[in-house]
C-alpha cells in the first residue's frame, strides 16, 4: 500500500441569520455632513470581520459619496443608538440594513431641498460618488455643494434607521416556530492526504460554495470563508482543549495546537447570491456558516482516502493511527 | 535587584533608559516607550505578535530580556515606514484584505518583511515556512500569503506598482471590493486595543483565581494584601452593592465567586495596585480557606441520581433541554428500508483570539462608571452591570474597544464587573490584561458534545425519519448554553426536508471550564453528526454523496425541522457550485480515493515540505561548489 493516500469528501450545511427565535433589532443615525462627507453612528461594529468598511460602502451608496468620506461613530452605549451585539452572523444583516435606512432618510431630506431648488420631481434625483444630479437634465452639483445648499435652506440632512428581524420563539413541547427570517446554505468539498505511517492528515484543497445573499464586499466574504474554513480545519484535526478533573492541561499555544500558514489548504471560494427579499440590502451573512461544513467534509475525505471513519473530533495523528490499526486487525479477521 | 542603565537605538533614534533587570524587551517597548505596535499574544514565544527586529534579525520580544538590548539597534512596526506612509508589504496587506481583527498583523508584517529581506525571491512554500511562527486566528492565512507574494513581485518589478492600488468603482459601491478602511491603522501598528490604552493615574489589576474545581469558600482574609504598600484596594463578592449575577440567558455567575467556586480559574478576589508586580505580590497575601466538594467532570455523570449539585437553583444540573418534534417518528422508521445508528463526539475548543481579554474602567466627571473593553455585547453588559452596581442605566457606560478576535468568546462579562467595582472603590482608572494562560483557562469554550443518531432511509436514499439526541457539557456556568442548544436543535438534521423527526439537545452543569458562545453556536456540532451520517448512508445505499443530499435537500416551500415554511433555499445552487468548482468525480463514497481521477488537480496545494528555506540555502552551496 502507498504510504500517503488521498481522498475527497463533501458536506453541506445551513444556518440562520441574526438572533435566534426572537425579534432582533438594530438602530443607526446618519448625517450628510459638510464637504459632502457622511457621518453614521451605531451601537456596535467591528470584531475583525470588516463590518466598518461594509457600513461605509452602504452609507456611501445611500448618500451618493465615497466610502472613505464616511466617518463611523460607534460602540459606545452612552453616545450611540442600540444595535445589540456583535455576533450571530447579524452585523451585515441587522446593522447594515439599519445604516442603509438611516442614510436613505438623510438623503431624502437633502433631495427634498434639491428638488425644490432645481424645480424637478424628487424621483428624478440621483447621487453617486460625490455628485448629485437630476436625470435627463444638465442639473448637477457636487455633494459638498448640495449639503451647503440644504443647510442654507435651513435643513440639516439627518436620518435615523431601525431594522427589525422577525424571528419567533420555539414551542416548548414540539419546538415549532420560525426562528429566523433569512437562511443561508453552504457546501464544501475537502481533499486530504493521509500519511498512513504517521497518521498525519494534510488538507490539500477546499472548495467552498456559500450563499450569502447579496455580497456587499466579495473580497471580504472570501476572507470570512477562508478564516472559517481554517478554524474548522483546526477543530477537525488538531485543536483539543483538555481538562483533568477540571484542571486545564492545555493552557498555552505549545499544548493547544492551532493551524499555521503551513497547515492551510488552497481555499477555492464560490459566492452564491440568493438575495433576501425582506431587507433593503438583500444581503444575509457569512461569519459563522463558513466553518460549519469544514470538519465533516474533512472526515468524509479521510474515510474516502483510507477507509476509517473518525466519529470523535479531532482526527489527531494518534486517533487516525489507532483507527488504521483497528481496521487492519478487522480486515485480517 | 538594582536597576541599571542601558542605551540602544529604536527606529533609528538613540534611547537611554534606567530599567528593572526583570523587564522583558516587549515591556520596555510597550510600557517604557509607548510603542504598542508589538502586541503580547502569548508571552511564550509561540504566536509571534510581539515580533521586532534586533540588529536586523526577527526576534520575539516577549522572550528577550530588555537588558540584552544594550547597544542593539531595534526596529519595530512603527519604524518600517514614515508616519502616514506604508511599505509595499503594508500596502499589499491593505490591498488584499490580509488584516481582519488586526491583532496579529503587526507581527505578521514584521515576519513578512523579514522573509523578503532574507530572500527577496522566496517562493510560496518558503514564505509559508518563514511565516509559520506567527499565528493568525481570523484570516486563514490565505490573504496574508497572497499579500506577501504581491509585495515580493512589486518590489522585484515583476508586478507594476499599480498592483497595490485600490480597485476602481463601477456604478455602485455594493459589490465593490473596497479595501478595508481600518487596514492602514492595523498594518502600521497604530490601532490601540484596550491593553494598549493608558490613563493618567491608572492602577493595575490582578485576579486571584480558584485552584479548585468545586469548593465552598469558608472565609477570605484580604487584610494583609490591603496593607501592602502600593495596593489601592482589594475587591471580592462582598463589594457588590446590587444584584450579583451575569450570563446571557440565566444570570447564574457572580462577578467573583460568592460562597463557592465552581471551576478552576474562577475569579475569587482582585487587587488594584500601582503596578502589576505589586498587585501580583498582593495576591499571595490573600488568605482563602476552601472546603473541597465532590466535583462533576462528565456530563453523563451530571444526570445520574445523587450527582453533586453545582447550582442550588438547578437540582438536576440540566441547564436547558430543547425538544423538536415533527411528523410521526415510528411511522417514519417503519417506512425505512435501512436504519443506520451511530454516535459522534466533538471536543472542547478554545477561541484563541490573539488579543487576550483586557479592559480599562474609570468613573467620569458625571459619575458614570465607564468600562472600555473588547466586549461583543456592550448593550447587554450595560444592563447587567447596572443591576450588579445598583445604579441607573445611564450611569453605566460601555465602550467597545477594537476587538482583537472574538468568535463569541468576548460575549461574556467575565471581568468587566471586577474593574467597575475597583474603579468605584478607588475613583481611579484601572486596567486589567489577562495572560494567555488566564485567557485559556478562564474564558468559555465551544460546547463539547456527544450525539446519538438514528436515521431511516428508503433504498432510493430518501430520509424517512431521524432521531437525534445531543448532550453537551456546559461547564460551571450557564453563559450562552441555552441559546447554543436551541440553535443546535433547530439546525440539527441539516439542510434536508425530513418529514418525521425527534430531536433533543440537552446541556448540563459540570465543574469543567464553562462552555459558551463560539462561532456557529452549536450549529457545527450538530451538523458534523448529520453530514457524517449522510456519507455513511450514501455508502450503504451506493449513492454519490451529492446525489443523496440532492434527494433530500430543502426547497422553496419546504417545511424546516421547526415547521417553518421556506421562501427560498439555495442549497441546490451551493451543491452545484461546489461540485462544479471542485471537478468532483461522481461515485458512491466506498473508499475510492485510490481510484479517483479528480485528485491533486487545480485548486490544491503542494504537500507541506518542511525545510523549504533551507533548500534555497542548499542550492546556494551547490552553486558555490560548482564554481570552485
Amino acid at each position: 500500500m502507498k504510504r500517503k493516500l488521498r481522498g475527497r469528501g463533501v458536506a453541506a450545511s445551513w444556518y440562520g441569520i441574526a438572533r435566534t427565535a426572537t425579534i432582533d433589532r438594530a438602530g443607526a443615525w446618519a448625517e450628510l455632513d459638510d464637504g459632502g462627507t457622511g457621518k453614521v453612528v451605531t451601537g456596535v461594529t467591528e470584531i475583525g470581520e470588516g463590518i466598518l468598511t461594509l457600513l461605509c460602502q452602504v452609507a456611501a451608496e445611500e448618500f451618493g459619496i465615497k466610502p472613505e468620506q464616511v466617518t463611523i461613530g460607534d460602540n459606545d452605549t452612552a453616545r450611540s443608538p442600540e444595535a445589540a451585539h456583535a455576533g450571530a452572523t447579524r452585523q451585515t444583516y441587522m446593522i447594515g440594513n439599519s445604516v442603509a435606512l438611516a442614510c436613505r432618510e438623510a438623503r431624502g431630506r437633502l433631495f427634498d431641498e434639491l428638488a425644490d431648488h432645481w424645480d424637478v420631481p424628487v424621483e428624478d434625483l440621483r447621487a453617486f460618488d460625490g455628485f448629485a444630479w437630476a436625470e435627463n437634465t444638465n442639473k448637477r452639483m457636487s455633494m459638498a455643494e448640495a449639503v451647503a445648499l440644504c443647510k442654507q435652506r435651513g435643513v440639516v440632512p439627518v436620518g435615523s434607521g431601525s431594522f427589525t428581524a422577525h424571528g419567533t420563539g420555539l414551542d416548548p413541547v414540539d419546538g415549532h416556530g420560525s426562528p429566523w427570517q433569512a437562511y443561508v446554505f453552504g457546501t464544501q468539498v475537502a481533499e486530504v492526504e493521509v500519511d498512513t505511517v504517521t497518521g498525519e492528515v494534510q488538507v490539500m484543497g477546499i472548495w467552498a460554495a456559500h450563499d450569502v445573499g447579496r455580497a456587499i464586499n466579495p473580497r471580504g466574504v472570501a476572507g470570512q470563508i477562508e478564516g472559517g474554513v481554517v478554524q474548522g480545519l483546526g477543530q477537525a484535526l488538531m485543536e483539543d482543549y483538555q481538562t483533568s478533573e477540571g484542571h486545564p492541561v492545555t493552557h498555552g499555544f505549545a499544548k493547544y495546537i492551532l493551524p499555521t500558514a503551513l497547515d492551510i489548504p488552497e481555499i477555492n471560494t464560490t459566492i452564491v447570491e440568493d438575495p433576501d427579499p425582506l431587507s433593503p440590502l438583500g444581503a444575509k451573512g457569512i461569519g459563522e456558516p463558513a466553518l460549519v461544513p469544514t470538519a465533516p467534509a474533512i472526515m468524509n475525505a479521510i474515510y474516502d482516502a483510507v477507509g476509517v471513519r473518525i466519529r470523535s473530533l479531532p482526527a489527531t495523528p494518534e486517533k487516525v493511527l489507532a483507527a488504521l490499526a483497528e481496521k487492519r486487525a478487522h480486515d485480517m479477521n | 535587584m538594582p536597576e541599571f542603565d542601558i542605551d540602544f537605538t529604536v527606529n533609528g533614534r538613540p534611547v537611554s533608559r534606567r530599567i528593572d533587570p526583570s523587564l522583558r524587551l516587549l515591556d520596555l517597548l510597550r510600557e517604557g516607550l509607548a510603542l504598542t505596535g508589538a502586541k503580547e499574544g502569548c508571552g511564550a514565544g509561540e504566536c509571534g505578535t510581539c515580533s521586532v527586529f534586533i540588529d536586523g534579525k526577527l526576534v520575539k520580544s516577549c522572550l528577550m530580556p530588555a537588558a540584552k538590548a544594550q547597544g542593539a539597534s531595534i526596529e519595530t512596526v512603527e519604524g518600517l515606514a514614515r508616519p502616514g506612509e506604508l511599505t509595499p508589504v503594508q500596502k499589499a496587506f491593505h490591498r488584499t484584505g490580509a488584516s481582519q481583527c488586526g491583532y496579529c498583523i503587526p507581527g505578521m508584517v514584521m515576519a513578512a518583511t523579514s522573509a523578503l529581506r532574507e530572500n527577496p525571491d522566496a517562493g510560496l512554500e518558503e514564505l509559508k515556512e518563514r511565516m509559520g511562527g506567527n499565528i493568525c486566528r481570523c484570516t486563514g492565512y490565505t490573504k496574508i500569503i497572497e499579500a506577501v507574494e504581491i509585495a515580493r513581485d512589486v518590489v522585484a518589478g515583476k508586478l507594476p506598482q499599480t498592483a497595490l492600488d485600490p480597485e476602481g468603482v463601477g456604478a455602485s459601491w455594493i459589490g465593490h471590493n473596497t479595501a478595508r478602511l481600518d487596514a492602514p491603522s492595523k498594518v502600521s501598528g497604530r490601532l490601540a486595543y484596550a491593553g494598549d490604552m493608558v490613563m493618567p493615574g491608572m492602577l493595575h489589576m490582578q485576579v486571584l483565581r480558584s485552584p479548585h474545581a468545586h469548593a465552598r469558600i469558608v472565609r477570605i482574609d484580604t487584610s494583609e494584601a490591603e496593607a501592602l504598600p502600593g495596593v489601592a484596594c482589594v475587591v471580592t463578592a462582598d463589594d457588590v452593592p446590587g444584584e450579583d449575577g451575569f450570563g446571557v440567558f440565566v444570570h447564574d455567575q457572580p462577578v467573583m465567586a460568592r460562597g463557592k467556586v465552581r471551576h478552576v480559574g474562577e475569579a475569587v478576589a482582585a487587587v488594584a495596585a500601582e503596578s502589576v508586580r505589586i498587585a501580583r505580590e498582593a495576591l499571595k497575601l490573600i488568605r482563602v480557606e476552601y472546603e473541597e466538594l465532590p466535583g462533576l467532570y462528565d456530563p453523563e455523570d451530571a444526570l445520574k441520581p445523587g450527582a453533586p449539585v453545582i447550582h442550588d437553583y438547578c437540582p438536576d444540573n440540566v441547564v436547558k433541554h430543547i425538544p423538536v418534534r415533527k411528523g410521526d417518528i415510528e411511522a417514519g422508521f417503519a417506512a425505512a428500508d435501512v436504519i443506520i445508528e451511530d454516535e459522534f463526539a466533538t471536543q472542547q475548543v478554545e477561541h484563541a483570539y490573539l488579543e487576550p481579554e483586557a479592559g480599562l474602567a474609570y468613573v467620569d466627571h458625571d459619575d458614570v462608571v465607564t468600562v472600555i473593553s473588547p466586549s461583543q455585547n456592550i448593550t447587554h453588559h450595560r444592563h447587567m452591570l447596572a443591576d450588579i452596581l445598583a445604579r441607573p442605566i445611564n450611569k453605566v457606560r460601555f465602550i467597545m474597544s477594537p476587538v482583537g478576535g472574538g468568535f463569541g468568546g468576548k460575549e461574556d462579562m467575565i471581568y468587566q464587573g471586577m474593574l467597575a467595582l475597583a474603579a468605584l472603590k478607588t475613583h481611579r482608572p484601572i486596567r486589567l490584561i489577562f495572560t494567555r494562560e488566564e485567557s485559556i483557562a478562564c474564558s468559555a469554550k465551544r460546547h463539547p458534545s456527544r450525539t446519538r443518531y438514528r436515521m431511516g432511509l428508503t433504498n432510493d436514499g430518501r430520509i424517512t425519519a431521524i432521531e437525534f439526541s445531543l448532550l453537551a457539557d456546559g461547564g460551571a456556568y450557564g453563559m450562552s448554553s441555552e441559546g447554543v442548544m436551541r440553535k443546535a436543535a433547530i439546525l440539527s438534521c441539516g439542510p434536508y426536508e425530513v418529514d418525521n423527526l425527534k430531536v433533543d439537545t440537552k446541556v448540563v452543569y459540570t465543574n469543567n471550564t464553562p462552555s459558551g458562545a463560539f462561532r456557529t453556536f452549536g450549529g457545527m456540532q450538530a451538523q458534523f453528526a448529520t453530514e457524517s451520517m449522510m456519507d455513511i448512508a450514501a455508502e450503504r445505499l451506493g449513492l454519490d454523496p451529492f446525489e443523496i443530499r440532492r434527494r433530500n435537500m430543502m426547497r422553496a416551500g419546504s417545511l424546516t425541522h421547526t415547521q417553518q415554511k421556506l421562501n427560498s433555499a439555495a442549497i441546490d445552487r451551493v451543491l452545484d457550485a461546489a461540485e462544479a468548482s471542485s471537478g468532483w468525480e461522481p461515485g458512491a463514497p466506498t473508499v475510492r480515493g485510490s481510484t479517483r481521477g479528480d485528485l491533486a488537480g487545480p485548486g490544491t496545494r503542494q504537500p507541506c515540505t518542511l525545510g523549504a528555506r533551507f533548500a534555497t540555502a542548499g542550492a546556494d552551496i551547490e552553486t558555490v561548489k560548482v564554481a570552485s
